[in-house]
């Protein structure tokens, strides 16, 4: 027989290395010829958009479009160490370190077009579509690519950021402390179908709402979230390494299943932006929480289809068969 | 605030070359006078071992068989605690575990000279469950002890808690480990630039510490080494200890020859860690309207035979394992065990996706208990802006989380279907 339930889970998630460990966070800016901005930053792209979004963060600030910025991340004799592209750290921390280097190369630029233009001070400079421009008296303008011809060579214009996230030790007896900040929330609604003579649970429909602080580029947030949700339902559903005496005997893809694409289905994905007052536009980091409601939600909802709570992943068919058997 | 580009949908900019085929991943890198290599690993998970490599290294092709005795300074690495050995010296500890690196002319060369390595194994006693892996007279992974780790969480007055709950759900829970299932196996190459600057490219999540590994092994200044990281073909968590990059560094700057190793899905799903299995014993009180008064959790997480990240992990898992609940008293111990399994490490939501297993099913059962739909219970109980968890840290900014859970509802309606239930 097949029955139908749904169930809900929902996560916290504290950002970034945590219990007062450094987490530093560096970038340097530099005008590069034809008026392009460079970002030397040690941030790893793994998949999750930093080549993108990182760009989209120091356009905002220069007032360029993200084909005028280049990155340069791969080689550690150009860039500074940023850490690593991991503890959902790099939107925030590394965001904020790039959004203070550009914010100090504005700063840069603006001095700099005062002496070119003959300028009293910097007051009323505004950056647009790249060109430095006197908002009240726009005849007063020069381009990125003007400032970058006369400041070229060995007088090349640079500026760096570097951001420390803020968080504290906890005590060790009690545990007590600012273990992680930002927190980053969410919460997943999954209806499934449960066959009761297989073992077999299919998904039906799913409604993810995931806490961004400020979406940095919505469709790639989205991204996250259907991958998180694929790797998710992989843990609740399919995956066994199946370790035995130390050996784990799936050990490539034809035993070890995680899901494809006939395993997923159409979620409706909700971003929820609340900006944090400490992170680059408000952006929060979304990479790990978007897997972690996933299962809970799954379990809770096999349970509301069945009345059998599963408490050992993952729910293969033999598990849950058995799990019908002895609760009858 | 008005935003010009943060808040758009731009393409990404790496789209294009990795739909294409495009993207340089590190085993699409060729270099003239280039060799491979070949890593042999420990088919036991608890031995000492005796290596013979003379008979290898005659084979012709083969340019070296490295181990533990060539590594010029530190034979050990590690992300938290140095217990990594680059090349298993006298035991091994795991299945899976490096014990010589073959270099040879060709990968066939490579693959014959492998047979040819003499390992001798003398099983030791091994253990398995982390529970065991706890005792006193346990078989022990490294040192005296086989726990890295016990993170104590204590806020409140758990009897006091107790006393309020009108339900408390008692129950265990068990999440294994998992694979991080990456497109792109482990693969890399290492050469020598004319300033005799030692190159490493790869794919990593943090090409600096990289560097800073390889450094210590091989007793050459970080500013000697350039880590070059290449395509990222996925990660989660599982390229953060380092992996074939020492071995090709140490070949590499031995012969002075380019040198480039690809892994086999298999040896892949044998060289970095797993999500931490974790058994999560609960309980978990409500009083009469719903509040939730009183957590108690136990989780042990098993570490397998290395530490890599267990301590931030198992302490990750203690601070979300009341999950994102107001509880007045709570109680949590974590712990990370050594067992001969294979190690465990990062992986997306480090300790905080196993615990939402536990704490989440918690919840659906005592809001049943109470006769209440599930969003009522959460709403009730959920941090929002001003709410103190159980580490004593205010949440003052951005906790939308209330919001999360009306959206969500709103396309599921579990309040609505409640109340038609009850009538």
């Amino acid at each position: 027989m097949k029955k139908i339930g749904k169930g809900i889970g929902v996560s916290f998630y504290g950002t970034g290395y945590g219990n007062g460990f450094p987490d530093v966070s560096r970038a340097i800016i530099r005008l590069l010829p034809e008026g392009k901005i460079g970002i030397y930053c040690g941030v790893t792209e793994v998949g999750q958009g930093a080549k993108t979004s990182m760009r989209q963060i120091a356009a905002e600030v220069l007032g360029l479009g993200v084909e005028d910025i280049e990155l340069v991340h791969e080689n550690t004799s150009l860039m500074p160490d940023s850490g690593t592209a991991a503890a959902t750290r790099q939107t925030y921390n590394t965001g904020n370190a790039i959004k203070i280097a550009c914010e100090n190369m504005r700063t840069e630029l603006f001095k700099k077009t005062k002496e070119a233009l003959s300028l009293n001070s910097t007051a009323g400079l505004v950056l647009e579509n790249g060109e430095i421009i006197l908002g009240f008296f726009p005849q007063k303008r020069i381009s990125f690519k003007e400032l970058a011809e006369i400041y070229k060579g060995e007088k090349i214009l640079e500026a760096s950021g570097e951001f420390t996230a803020q968080t504290t030790q906890m005590d060790e007896e009690t545990g007590q402390g600012a273990p992680y900040w930002p927190y980053t929330f969410n919460a997943c609604a999954v209806e499934v179908e449960v066959d009761t003579n297989t073992g077999i649970v299919n998904l039906l429909r799913a409604t993810f709402a995931q806490d961004a602080g400020r979406a940095v580029n919505p469709q790639l947030l989205e991204g996250q979230m259907d991958g998180g949700f694929a790797m998710g339902l992989g843990y609740a559903l399919f995956e066994d390494l199946n370790i035995e005496n130390g050996k784990m005997k799936n050990n490539k893809f034809s035993k070890y299943l995680i899901p494809t694409a006939m395993d997923m289905i159409d979620i409706k994905n909700i971003i929820v932006e609340d900006p944090e007052s400490t992170a680059p536009y408000g952006a929060k980091g979304i990479g790990e929480p978007v897997m972690i409601p996933i299962a809970p939600a799954i379990l809770n909802a096999i349970y509301d289809a069945i009345g059998v709570r599963i408490k050992e992943l993952p729910v293969t068919p033999e598990k849950l068969m058995k799990a019908i058997r002895e609760s009858a | 605030m008005k935003l010009n580009v943060v808040g758009k949908s731009v393409v990404r900019v790496d789209a294009y070359s990795k739909v294409t085929g495009s993207a340089l991943y590190p085993q699409d890198i060729y270099l003239d006078d280039m060799v491979y290599g070949k890593t042999l690993r420990s088919e036991r998970p608890h031995a000492k071992i005796n290596i013979d490599v003379t008979e290898a290294e005659e084979i012709q092709g083969v340019l070296k068989v490295f181990t533990y005795k060539d590594v010029p300074k530190e034979n050990i690495h590690g992300v938290v605690l140095k217990d990594h050995e680059v090349f298993a010296s006298e035991k091994v500890i795991r299945i899976g575990e490096p014990i010589a690196f073959i270099v040879a002319e060709s990968e066939k060369v490579c693959d014959e000279a492998y047979n040819k390595v003499k390992i001798e194994y003398e099983d030791l006693p091994a253990v398995f469950d982390p529970v065991e892996a706890m005792k006193e007279d346990a078989p022990k992974v490294h040192g005296e002890s086989n726990i890295i780790f016990n993170y104590k969480l204590r806020h409140g007055d758990i009897e006091e808690g107790k006393k309020k709950c009108k339900y408390i759900v008692e129950n265990t829970y068990y999440s294994p480990m998992v694979e991080h299932a990456f497109l792109q196996p482990e693969a890399g190459l290492a050469y020598l630039e004319e300033d005799g600057t030692l190159v490493v490219a790869v794919a990593t999540q943090y090409p600096h510490y990289d560097r800073e590994e390889i450094a210590i092994n091989l007793g050459i200044p970080e500013e000697n080494i350039k880590v070059i990281n290449t395509a990222v073909g996925g990660a989660f968590g599982a390229r953060e200890d380092i992996s074939p990059q020492i071995h090709l560094a140490l070949a590499a700057y031995t012969l002075k020859r380019p040198i480039k190793v690809i892994y086999s899905r298999e040896e892949s799903f044998l060289t970095h860690s797993k999500r931490h299995s974790m058994t999560m014993k609960y309980k978990t009180g409500a009083d009469e309207d719903g509040f939730l008064q009183y957590m108690e959790a136990e989780i042990i997480g098993d570490s397998g035979a290395h530490c890599s990240w267990a301590i931030n992990v198992l302490r990750k898992a203690g601070v979300h394992a009341t999950g994102p609940y107001v509880i007045p008293n709570v109680k949590v111990d974590t712990y990370a065990v050594y067992t001969n399994n294979p190690f465990t490490g990062a992986m997306r939501g480090f300790g905080a996706t196993q615990v939402p297993i536990a704490h989440e099913q918690q919840m659906d059962i005592l809001a049943e208990k109470l006769g209440m739909d599930p969003i009522e219970f959460r709403m009730k109980n959920i941090f929002r802006l001003g709410s103190t968890t159980a580490t004593g840290q205010v949440l003052v900014d951005s906790v939308p989380l209330d919001k999360c859970i009306e959206e969500v509802n709103e396309h599921f309606n579990f309040s609505e279907e409640a109340k038609e239930g009850a009538i």
